[in-house]
């Protein structure tokens, strides 16, 4: 049993004065990228740490194909990782970095030329850590997590610090690794990115699920609340026809008609029985940032 | 195990921690090396000069100690391990170095990924640390030797150096190294901090024995016993020169043997209490 699904369970890390993570159980299927969602302090990296065996649990348990971290027989073969808060040693430079884990994982060290080469990174192989940027220290730990080919690939917001082009080669790298069958599990704060990039969604809030589930599936649970952007000249006439058929309108600041409760082509008939001009007529779907923001008010303080 | 340890090895080559110490420990074994030849040559040159109207035993008495005090075998001891006293503050720094640039680094995240599990990498990093620790002693002993030969030559001693007394200390000096190495790792896990380990250690290492030296002077104050003062040798450093001692540090000090047993006994304790942190530590 070695498909690479990852199976959180019952999941708990109470620390001195707050309880980080709490109860929580959700999976991560293969062959699919997974948002891993929540406002800040949410418990994204503890979570991730527990996972990956940093991060000792209070209770519950975290399995990678069926088995706990621990005891994956070649760990950098299985999973591969970028966390905050890691780096290399600074005086050390990119490509020693990544042989010093190929000889702890038992790698040959061409791959460490490999990884360089597949994240762009070959021009500064030779330069010391101290002097990579942001984006460079990024992908050096893509590099890094990819060192052993591995099947599942957890990342704690690794969209962190990298370019508009930066971002979007991740984007595609992730999709392509996901197309693969692999497993990709990645936090994130950039929601209209994530909304490009995952398949599914994992939302939490002071350490507790919130939804889980296909991105699709997440954001049209909310879209009860569609609403439709009119502008006309003749906004009392229709307003009062759109009344008539059992709509809401409200009139937005900048005088547009905001209506909800009808669909656009039940508006579009409206208007053109009472002969009003449409000079703008847009269905506004709530996109995952404002699901997110919905289903995580009030949680969102940080503890 | 043997990845793991050719890990921490390229580790420590890979930066430029390994012969900033190697040099560290060049310069300061030349320089007691000057020191012990320069105290070798001043006693084994010096001649007793007893006051004539002493009486026979006193006489005699005074004799035994001089002879003692200037056997060719003491000094030469003590030249074939100089730099051992920096030489192990080095080895203990460089094994807090195996554990604290981890942390002050955060390369911990990416060692305990590909091995989670720890008690391997500290028994790799120990092993490491002694492994380095055996190359500084094989360093400042190989100075040494050439240095040493030499000087007795020229001053037209015998080198003893085929004595048991000389080749035991010459060994032990090893063994020295090698615990202070161990004691270096199971500090670094003990204080995560960089600077703050490394200043312990050092503090402790060098005023240690002095700081003994007068705590148990006190002590024996109110305890009128003698074995108040061999008790010194539970303090490390004071430990580790007792070990080294052909003859008695002070009048009171166990035998050899004493120190070697308190000092393994403080290297497995560190080891093992490192080990124990590191596996309870969570890294974030
Ligand atoms: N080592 C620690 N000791 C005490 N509290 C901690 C520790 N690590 C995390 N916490 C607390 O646990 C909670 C969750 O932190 P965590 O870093 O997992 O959040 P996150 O979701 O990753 O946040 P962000 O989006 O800001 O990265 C926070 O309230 C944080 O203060
Ligand atoms: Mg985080």
């Amino acid at each position: 049993m070695s498909d690479g699904r990852i199976v959180v369970s019952g999941l708990t890390k109470q620390y001195k004065n707050v309880r980080a993570v709490d109860d929580l159980s959700f999976t991560v299927e293969p062959g699919r990228v997974t948002g891993f969602l929540g406002p800040n302090g949410a418990g994204k990296t503890t979570t991730l740490r527990m996972v990956l065996n940093l991060v000792t649990p209070t209770a519950g348990t975290a399995t990678i194909g069926g088995q706990r971290y621990a005891d994956l027989p070649d760990p950098l073969r299985t999973v591969g990782a970028i966390l905050e808060a890691s780096a290399a040693h600074k005086g050390r430079t990119g490509r020693n970095h990544l042989r010093v884990i190929c000889a702890a994982a038992g790698l040959p060290d061409q791959r460490a030329d490999e990884v360089l080469e597949l994240v762009g990174l070959t021009p500064a192989a030779k330069r010391k850590f101290k002097g990579f940027s942001l984006g460079m220290r990024q992908r050096l730990g893509i590099a890094a997590a990819m060192l052993g080919d591995p099947k599942v690939l957890i990342l704690d917001e690794p969209a962190n610090g990298l370019d508009p082009e930066g971002i979007r080669w991740m984007r595609g790298f992730l999709r392509n690794l996901a197309s693969e069958g692999r497993t990709v599990l990645v936090s994130s704060h950039l929601l209209s990115e994530m909304e490009l990039l995952a398949d599914d969604v994992v939302i939490i809030a002071a350490g507790r699920l919130v939804r889980q589930g296909p991105v699709a599936e997440v954001v049209g649970s909310m879209s009860t609340n569609a609403r439709v952007r009119v502008r006309t000249p003749q906004a009392e006439l229709l307003t009062k026809e759109l009344t008539q058929a059992g709509a809401t309108v409200a009139t937005g600041t900048d005088g547009a008609l905001l209506v909800t409760g009808v669909e656009a082509p039940a508006i579009g008939a409206a208007a053109l029985r009472v002969s009003a001009e449409l000079h703008e007529l847009v269905t506004e779907r709530p996109d995952l940032e404002h699901v997110f923001l919905e289903l995580t008010q009030g949680k969102a303080t940080i503890r | 195990m043997i990845r793991l340890i050719r890990s921490e090895i390229l580790k420590i080559r890979t930066t430029n921690t390994w012969w900033i110490f190697a040099l560290a420990s060049v310069l300061t074994t030349g320089l007691t090396l000057a020191v012990n030849c320069a105290q070798a040559h001043y006693y084994l040159n010096e001649k007793l000069n007893l006051p004539s109207d002493l009486p026979a035993d006193q006489a005699e008495q005074a004799r035994q100690q001089f002879a003692a005090q200037h056997q060719v075998v003491t000094q030469s001891v003590n030249v074939f391990t100089s730099g051992q006293f920096f030489g192990c503050l080095f080895v203990a720094l460089l094994g807090i170095l195996l554990i604290t640039n981890e942390y002050y680094h955060q390369t911990a995240t990416a060692t305990f990924l590909a091995t989670p599990h720890r008690s391997r990498i500290v028994t790799a990093k120990l092993i490491t640390g002694i492994a380095y620790a055996a190359v500084f002693w094989l360093l400042t002993t190989v100075i040494d030797l050439v240095t040493g030969v030499i000087f007795f030559r020229v001053e037209g001693f015998a080198n003893h150096l085929g004595d048991w007394d000389v080749s035991r200390a010459v060994l032990l000096n090893l063994m020295a190294f090698a615990i202070w190495a161990v004691f270096g790792v199971g500090f670094g896990a003990l204080i995560r901090s960089q600077i703050g380990a490394t200043i312990t250690v050092t503090v402790l290492y060098v005023v240690g024995m002095l700081a003994a030296q007068i705590v148990f002077a006190v002590l024996h104050q109110f305890i009128k016993k003698d074995w108040v003062l061999t008790l010194q040798v539970v303090v490390p450093s004071t430990a580790s020169q007792i070990m080294l001692s052909p003859v008695k540090l002070f009048p009171q000090s166990p035998p050899q043997w004493v120190g070697a047993i308190v000092l393994i006994g403080y290297g497995i304790l560190a080891g093992l209490i490192g080990t124990l942190i590191l596996r309870k530590r969570d890294v974030s």
